[in-house]
Formats: structure tokens, sequence, C-alpha cells
């Protein structure tokens, strides 16, 4: 119980979002693309997936490359196999039902209506065809037609199908409580094996039952006979009541409609409750469930010196860190992202030892410190101290051989440095940087800046950084 | 009144002290005058004839023979001896003992350049004591 809390505290807030933000995105597909075939390959891509998870875990290697090419282009073939149902979902909705929504109010389609004018049609031997569209885009399959968006009452039915009306020859497609198409052309059925008595009619209902998830009706204008299409079967049908249940069942339309509101409200809660969980499975296994190592140099922070004294000499300027953690995670860490810090404010002036633990190194949640090189770190910290120190000119170069310097006046003769106690009690003289002689004659004024050693020496404050130097050259004797 | 001879006489003792009191501070080469000692002249030259410097210079080509330091003591007010410490960037090269004799007298001490010797130098003109008479820099180059 402790180590789950302790692990559950170590969690970043980013992590929390991090899950619900994706639990979310996979509801929504659910909510989205639930019933249709999209989701049900989302979900073969799942399975697919892990899979291939657990062939990689048993060293299964080719199945692991080949489920994992598999998985990789399924992304691919997702979108281009089903582009019409994604093209619907995200147009037939507005935005706020794509990202908040629940499901789209849908008009109930009257389907008693529907049956009653059905049977009436065939007892007037009126031929007709109606179109249940299921969960599949119809558009690739159905040709023409003319759009029509009238709701569905018995006399709309049996005008749409009245032999005198151009469109009575096309089917009319259901959707809602709507007739949304008319004269839509169905694509016919090739098969061989139907009854010499169905007409093209019968051909079209079957065709288009066959090439998607649709339920059709046919009334026969030779017959009377009513035929529901679905699948690659086409029955006759001769009870109104048979009619009105296969239609129902078909669009999902429940008898018992608080039964359905119920299993519908647990259907979403335990999609939901699955998303999180699949979701926070998956991110355990991506974040946490690998352990990756990488090395990084990171430099050293002395912080917090106390004022008046100067860090002289360190014996590393940086350390070599090895870091461990999830794949994801270590492979997301960049050195800036990375301190080593040590707090000086302690240390007395002399020689110090600091072992570098992890207290002393700073790291981005979920990552660990597996090893520091080298373990110790030795800093020197003296006393800052002032000094004057005379200034002598480094020469360079050659002057001609028949020359020589005869005199030089410096300006100033000595600056004042600030630097470590122990060290300037060892430096007697300031250099300045090289001064080429190579083409200097007579008498002259030239400038050189100082050339400070070590560096940590820093010119006092008000005293110049470079001097002013006049000399004579004149003929050797 | 009756303090008129005290402050009188604290005016004369504070102007006396004043005038005993050096007005500036004694430079290197010409400050040096311990135990009737003085060093009266000091500098870098390529060679010494007759006990007189020629060719002074701050700067030996290292493919000159050598570099020579020449001293003038003068007064001298009895035998003793100085030192020519030799420093090349800070790090003694040499420590060469020279001996004085009264009145007046001059030395001198050298070392032969070569070419790890590029860089500069210093010559540290001490008494037998280590006080530091005179300070004189150069600097060999190519």
């Amino acid at each position: 119980m402790e180590k789950l809390i302790n692990f559950l505290l170590s969690m970043r807030w980013q992590d929390f979002i991090d899950i619900c933000l994706n639990s979310y995105i996979l509801f929504r597909f659910y909510v989205l693309f639930r019933g249709t075939n999209v989701f049900r390959v989302l979900i073969g891509m799942t399975v697919l997936w892990f899979f291939q998870r657990i062939a990689t875990s048993l060293g299964l290697i080719v199945t692991s490359w080949v489920v994992q090419g598999i998985v990789a282009v399924g992304a691919i073939i997702i979108i281009v196999v089903f582009r019409n149902e994604i093209r619907r979902v995200l147009q037939a909705k507005n935005l706020k039902s794509i990202l908040w929504g629940l499901s789209s109010k849908s008009a109930i389609t009257p389907t008693e209506i529907i049956v009653d004018s059905v049977f009436d049609m065939a007892h007037r031997k009126c031929g007709g065809l109606i179109v249940f569209p299921g969960k599949e885009d119809l558009s690739d399959a159905v040709q023409g037609g003319i759009p029509w968006k009238g709701m569905i009452t018995r006399e709309m039915i049996t005008s749409i199908f009245w032999h005198d009306n151009p469109v009575h020859d096309g089917a009319a497609i259901v959707q809602g409580d709507q007739i949304s198409v008319v004269g839509a052309i169905l694509p016919l059925s090739y098969r061989d094996d139907l009854p010499s008595y169905y007409g093209t009619r019968h051909r079209a209902a079957l065709g288009l039952a066959e090439a998607t998830d649709a339920l059709v009706i046919v009334v026969s204008e030779e017959r009377g006979d009513v035929l529901v299409a679905k699948g690659n079967r086409l029955r006759e049908v001769r009870q109104k009541r048979t009619l009105e249940q296969n239609i129902q069942e078909h669009l999902g339309i429940a008898a018992d409609k608080k039964g359905a509101v119920r299993k519908g409200g647990l259907e979403i809660g335990a999609a939901a409750l699955l998303s999180i969980v699949f979701i926070t499975g998956i991110w355990f296994s991506v974040s946490r469930g690998q352990d990756t190592l990488v090395s990084l140099d990171i430099p050293v922070d002395y912080a917090n010196r106390a004022n008046g004294t100067e860090i002289v000499s360190t014996s590393v300027k940086s350390v070599s860190l090895v870091l461990s953690g999830s794949g994801a995670l270590v492979k997301s860490v960049t050195p800036d992202q990375v301190s080593v810090r040590l707090d000086l404010s302690t240390a007395p002036i002399g020689p110090n030892v600091f072992p570098i633990t992890s207290d002393n190194v700073s790291l981005p949640p979920g990552i660990l410190l597996r090893e520091v090189t080298p373990e110790v770190v030795e800093v020197v910290i003296d006393e800052t101290v002032k000094k004057q120190l005379p200034v002598q000119i480094d020469w360079a170069g050659k002057l001609s051989p028949e020359l020589i310097l005869l005199d030089v006046i410096m300006d100033p003769e000595s600056i004042e440095v600030m630097g470590g106690k122990r060290i300037l009690e060892k430096i007697t003289t300031l250099y300045t940087e090289k001064v080429p002689l190579d083409n200097l004659s007579g008498r002259g004024e030239i400038s050189a800046k100082l050339a400070l050693n070590p560096t940590s020496l820093k010119i006092a404050p008000g005293s110049k950084d470079k001097v002013t130097i006049q000399y004579v050259i004149r003929k050797r004797e | 009144m009756k303090y008129r001879f005290t402050i009188t006489f604290c005016i004369c003792i504070t102007i006396q002290l004043l005038l005993l009191l050096p007005l500036h501070p004694l430079k290197d080469t010409n400050a040096a005058n311990a135990g009737g000692l003085k060093l009266f002249q000091a500098l870098m030259c390529e060679e010494v004839v007759d006990n007189a410097p020629r060719n002074p210079t701050m700067v030996f080509s290292a493919g000159k023979e050598k570099a020579v330091c020449f001293s003038l003591f003068d007064p001298v007010t009895q035998k003793t001896v100085i030192y020519h410490n030799w420093y090349h960037r800070d790090v003694p090269s040499a420590r060469i003992q020279l001996t004085l004799n009264p009145p007046r007298w001059s030395t001198q001490s050298s070392i032969q350049l070569r070419k790890t010797d590029i860089g500069p130098w210093r010559v540290e003109i001490t008494d037998e004591t280590g006080r530091l008479l005179g300070v004189l820099r150069f600097s060999v180059t190519d």
C-alpha cells in the first residue's frame, strides 16, 4: 500500500492530464464510431498491438516485426478504407457533438407508418423500394437520387411510389423520421439463383443489401409481395408485425425505451471506464514499463559561495550522469532539464571534497539517477584579496639586428588585481599580452592589455586593464 | 600666557619631525641605502667593457650569447656581498653571489641565452640579508 502511495506521489500532474486527455480521446472515438466497421477495425488493431507487445516480450522476433509492420500501416489503412465513414462522422456532426455530445439525438423512424404504407402498397400492387441505411455510408453504392427531406407520412410514401410519379422506379432512402432521397439507383445483384419472377427492383434491393449493411424493403408490383433484403438474403414477409420487428431490429429501436436508455447509459459508462483503464495501462506500459539508461555530461553549478571568497580550482567542470527511466521519458530528457548543484555556503576556505549524491542532482520526474562519475568533486575556495602588482612587458618578435631597445616608460607601472589569497601570494608580477617588436623603431607609444594568469584573477575596480608603453630604440654601438 | 611656551615648543618639535621625514617614497634602484651600501646604477646590457656597460637594453635576442646585469654601488663602506637573483617568469633561474669592496664597486652577472629562455625575465638585486636593493626587468625574444 505504501509503495502504491509513493508511486502515485511520484506521478506528475502532467501524467494525470496525459491519462485523462487520452482516455477522453479514446472515449470520443468510441462514441463517434461505435457500431461502424471503423471501430471494429480499431479494436482489431489494438488487439494486434497487444499481440505485438507480447511477441516482443517473448522474444518472437519475426512475429513481432510483422505485427509491428501491420500496426504501423494500420492507421493509413483505416483512413484510406474507411474514409467515407470518417468523413460522415466529421461532416455530419457539429464540433460540439464531436467533442462533447454523447450521441446525436436522431429522430426515431416511424416504423408503424412505413409498415402500414408498405402493406397498403402491396395490397394495391404498387411497387416500391425503401432503403434503411445501417452504419455504413451508402454514397459509393447508391447513384443518382433527388434530395427530398420530407417527413414520413403514409400519403408521402404512397405518392412517391405512385406509378405516375417520375421517381417511382427509384428507391426512397429513409433516415430518421425523414425520407432523405427519392429516385435513387441501387446496384443490381448478379446472382443467378434468384427466382425468375424477381424483377429489377428485387435485384436492386438485393444488390444494395449485399454491398452494404442496409436493409431494403421491396414491394412487388406484379405479385403484391413484401420482401426484405438484408445481407445476401431476400425473404418474403407476410405479416406487418414481422416487418416492423425487422425494421426496428435493424435500426436498433428497442421496444422497451427505458431499458434501452439504461442499457445505453451503462454502455457509455463502461466505455468511459474501459477507456481510462486502457489508456492507464498503455501509459504505464510506455512511461514506466521500460528501463532505459542514458548518459549525460552536466556542468556542475557551484552555488552560494560566501561573500569575499572565490573558487580557485575545481577537480571537474562537469560530471557524467547515468540516468534511467522509461524509454519515452529518457529519450525526452535534455541536458537543460538536468542540473548538478553544489552548495558552497558552508564550505570553509581551502580544499573541500563534496560527494555528489542524488540530493545534488535535479532530474525531471520519472527519471532516476543510477551513477555519477566522478563521485566526488574537489573545490578549492580562497579568500578574495586585492594586491598591487608590478607590470612587466612581455616583448615578442625581433628588432632589427642593429637596433636595441634602450628605454621603456610604462604607465601605470603597477596595477591592483583581485583574486584568491593563496594565488596572489605566489604572484609577484603581472605580464602584458605579447607586444611585438618587429615594426618598432625610434621613439613611440603603444598600449598593451594585461594577460591575467590564472584567469580567476580580476582587475580591481578603478584600476586600468592595460598599460601605455613609451619606448626608445636606437642603433647599437 | 602660561601655555605660550608649551605651544611654541610643540610647534617647533612638529616642524622638526616633518623636516626629518622623506618627502617621496624611495624607488627601486636608487632607493636602497642600507648599511652604508647604495646601489648607484643598475641596468641590463649586452656586455661590460672596462667596467662600463655597453649597449644597455631591455630586450635580448635568444640568438645573442648572453644577457648581463650590471650594478654599480657607491658608496660601499665595507666589504660585503650582494646577490643577483635571476627569475624567468617568476621561476627562480639563478642566484649569483657577488662581492663588493669599498669605497665604490661595480659588478655584473650574466646568463647564457638559449631558445628555452624566451619570455619575460627579472633580476632582483639583494644584499646579504635579502633586502631588495633593485629590480631589473627585461625580455628574451626570438
